[in-house]
């Protein structure tokens, strides 16, 4: 129902401040309480053909199935038609709404035809009261209007209102003081929300950004921090990178951005922290959480390791937090340099670093999570009983499941990864390997590709030779039957050998090689 | 198979809630060429009633359909004249 803009009525309602009543108000009242009207008669008169559709229609499908068939006119387009016959004439296919058909015989539709006209006899009842309400307000003006031009005596009530209490918009109450929608990686977005708020609310804020800055700088948890971990492996020269970061991190606040994003992070790492210590305070449950702030899943993944204690103190970096996925704790990822980094090892790693340098100074077991392929590299999924990392959304899916095993990995990196390992696997015979496991026939899904040893020399993302899926049962894939001719390497043990409970499993397609090989 | 007439009958019983005079007038019109065509068709032809608000034609009797539309006719011949009755009378008065 429309309510037309009353704002002589409006005033005329509040204060007492007399006026003498302005007649062109009252006309354009006037006005737009008989537009409603019209427009109400209008609606009316829709509805009215509507229900007499309705009608026509409950009486063609009352009459439908007294016959067998109908001959009639088919309608070929919009000026078209052809003879012919209608035919299952008790079966109707009635539209519900959302593209949702149901079919049903000719009685059924009846029923919910007359079930639709209910609907639209209200919605006339409720036009038609709605009509006459605003046709007795019309009266009423238009009385209001004969007095006032016949009597001069009439005035109008005016309130002034002082603007000082005016407010602009409204304004919600938080649930939680200074709570925050989430926020995106995009930090000038968290500066725009904190501006559009009051001049009393930003300075409450400034204030409580000096005070958490003051609070790090007392507890120089981040100065002294080592790079949180990173929990997957990267490509070959960033894990190199990183592991220079890490030294660098401890001395400055320098973000070293994995793929090579180093600028950017840089830059906007000193400037973004003060929005990161409000952001963190100001971010509660949402999935996602920069640096400081703690999500309860981010928090139950570190359950385990006694050091955790992020707390308010927010390092430098910016981290999201995801608290919807679940981290593994070791996973074997390839690297491309052809050795497997585990997310457990690289934080033992970390953790050792820093205990070393810092003497033992709590320190968080997050990811670092900078840029997108991060987030792909960190959080694997479990399939099968194997970690599989997840395929970015961007990439295709089109080759999973395929013939080629290969493809089922998914992303564009790990297969080149993977090529560079077939490579290495073909010069290294990797008999270690196949004595593992490998991956069973029914398991459609890619392997993750173990580790390596160091390869020597060129690497090829080809070997030359393309198995088919066929060849492969035959190098039946049971970790007690070790290919006897390929020898062991030893090396491999030692990389990730950590309390590894992944085992190994090799790509059938490598599997196949080596066999053809031996 | 000869060849099919085809006819659209127009919607009945819109809008009743106000007939307007004009509006009556109109509908008395094509109520009339309706049954004149109708009464000029050959015996052979067929005669197909359009569905109510959709684009399907069912075929129809022509006698009967014939008939019907002159009762509609005369009804709305019959409500013209008592409008016209009824303003002659409030005029008068």
């Amino acid at each position: 129902m429309e309510a037309p803009p009353d704002p002589a009525l409006l005033a005329a309602a509040s204060a007492p401040a007399p006026a003498p009543l302005r007649a062109p108000e009252v006309a354009r009242l006037r006005q737009e309480q008989e537009k409603v009207v019209t427009g109400c008669r209008e609606r009316i008169q829709h509805w009215q053909q509507v229900e007499d559709d309705y009608s026509a229609l409950q009486e063609r499908l009352g009459t439908l199935p007294d016959k067998l068939s109908y001959s009639v006119m088919v309608p070929f387009g919009p000026f078209a038609f052809m003879p012919g016959k209608l035919v299952h004439t008790n079966e109707v296919t009635v539209l519900l709404g959302d593209n949702w058909f149901a079919k049903c015989s000719a009685k059924q539709a009846v029923g919910l035809v007359e079930h639709r006209k209910g609907h639209v006899r209200k919605t006339i009842d409720d036009l038609k009261k709605v009509m006459t309400n605003f046709e007795s307000r019309v009266e009423f003006t238009e009385d209001l209007q004969k007095m006032s031009d016949a009597a001069g005596d009439i005035v109008d009530i005016r309130e002034e209102i002082k603007s000082d209490f005016e407010f602009k918009a409204k304004h919600r109450i938080a649930h939680k003081p200074h709570s925050k929608p989430k926020t995106s990686n995009s930090f000038e977005a968290d500066f725009a929300n904190v501006e559009s708020k009051d001049v009393l609310a930003d300075r409450e804020l400034w204030a409580r950004l000096e005070e958490l800055e003051r609070q790090e700088e007392l507890l120089g948890e981040l100065e002294s921090q080592p790079p949180t971990v990173i929990a997957n492996g990267e490509d070959t020269a960033s894990s190199e990178e990183e592991k220079e970061d890490a030294s660098t991190r401890v001395n400055g606040r320098v973000n070293g951005h994995v793929n090579g994003t180093h600028p950017a992070a840089e830059a906007t790492a000193p400037s973004c922290r003060p929005a990161d210590d409000t952001v963190a305070e100001l971010l509660h449950g949402p999935s996602c959480a920069v640096n400081g702030s703690r999500c309860p899943l981010s928090d139950e993944d570190e359950d385990g390791d006694d050091d955790d204690a992020l707390g308010p103190e927010a390092s430098s970096v910016p981290t999201i937090y995801f608290s919807h996925t679940v981290e593994p704790k070791r996973v074997r990822i390839n690297t491309g340099k052809n050795t497997t980094l585990k997310f457990s090892e690289k934080k033992e790693e970390a953790k050792r670093k820093r205990r070393n340098s810092c003497g033992g100074h709590p320190a968080p077991e997050l990811p670092t999570i900078r840029t997108p392929a991060d987030i792909y590299r960190v959080f694997v999924d479990l399939v099968n009983g194997a970690y599989v990392p997840r395929k970015s959304i961007l990439k295709s899916r089109s080759r999973e499941n395929s013939v080629c095993s290969d493809t089922s990995e998914g992303s564009a990196e790990c297969e080149e990864r993977r090529g560079l390992l077939r490579s290495v696997s073909c010069e290294d015979a990797l008999g270690s390997d196949a004595g593992e496991s490998i991956l069973e026939e029914e398991q459609e899904q890619e392997p993750l590709p173990e580790a390596l040893s160091p390869a020597p020399g060129t690497l090829e993302a080809f070997s030359g030779t393309v198995i088919e899926k066929e060849l492969s049962p035959c190098l039946a894939p049971h970790p007690a039957t070790v290919h006897p001719v390929l020898p062991t390497i030893p090396e491999r043990r030692e990389v990730p050998s950590e309390g590894s409970e992944v085992t190994k499993r090799v790509s059938k397609f490598k599997a196949a090689r080596l066999q053809q090989r031996t | 198979m000869e060849m099919p007439a085809r006819e659209a009958r127009p919607e009945d019983g819109a809008g009743r809630a106000a007939p307007g005079r004009e509006d009556l007038s109109s509908r008395i019109k094509e109520q009339k060429i309706v049954v004149d065509e109708l009464s000029n068709l050959k015996k052979n032809r067929k005669v197909y009633r359009q569905q109510q608000n959709s684009n399907i034609f069912f075929l129809a009797d022509r006698t009967e359909l014939l008939s019907e539309s002159k009762n509609i006719l005369d009804e709305l011949k019959k409500e013209y004249q008592e409008i016209e009755n009824s303003e002659k009378t409030k005029t008068k008065k």
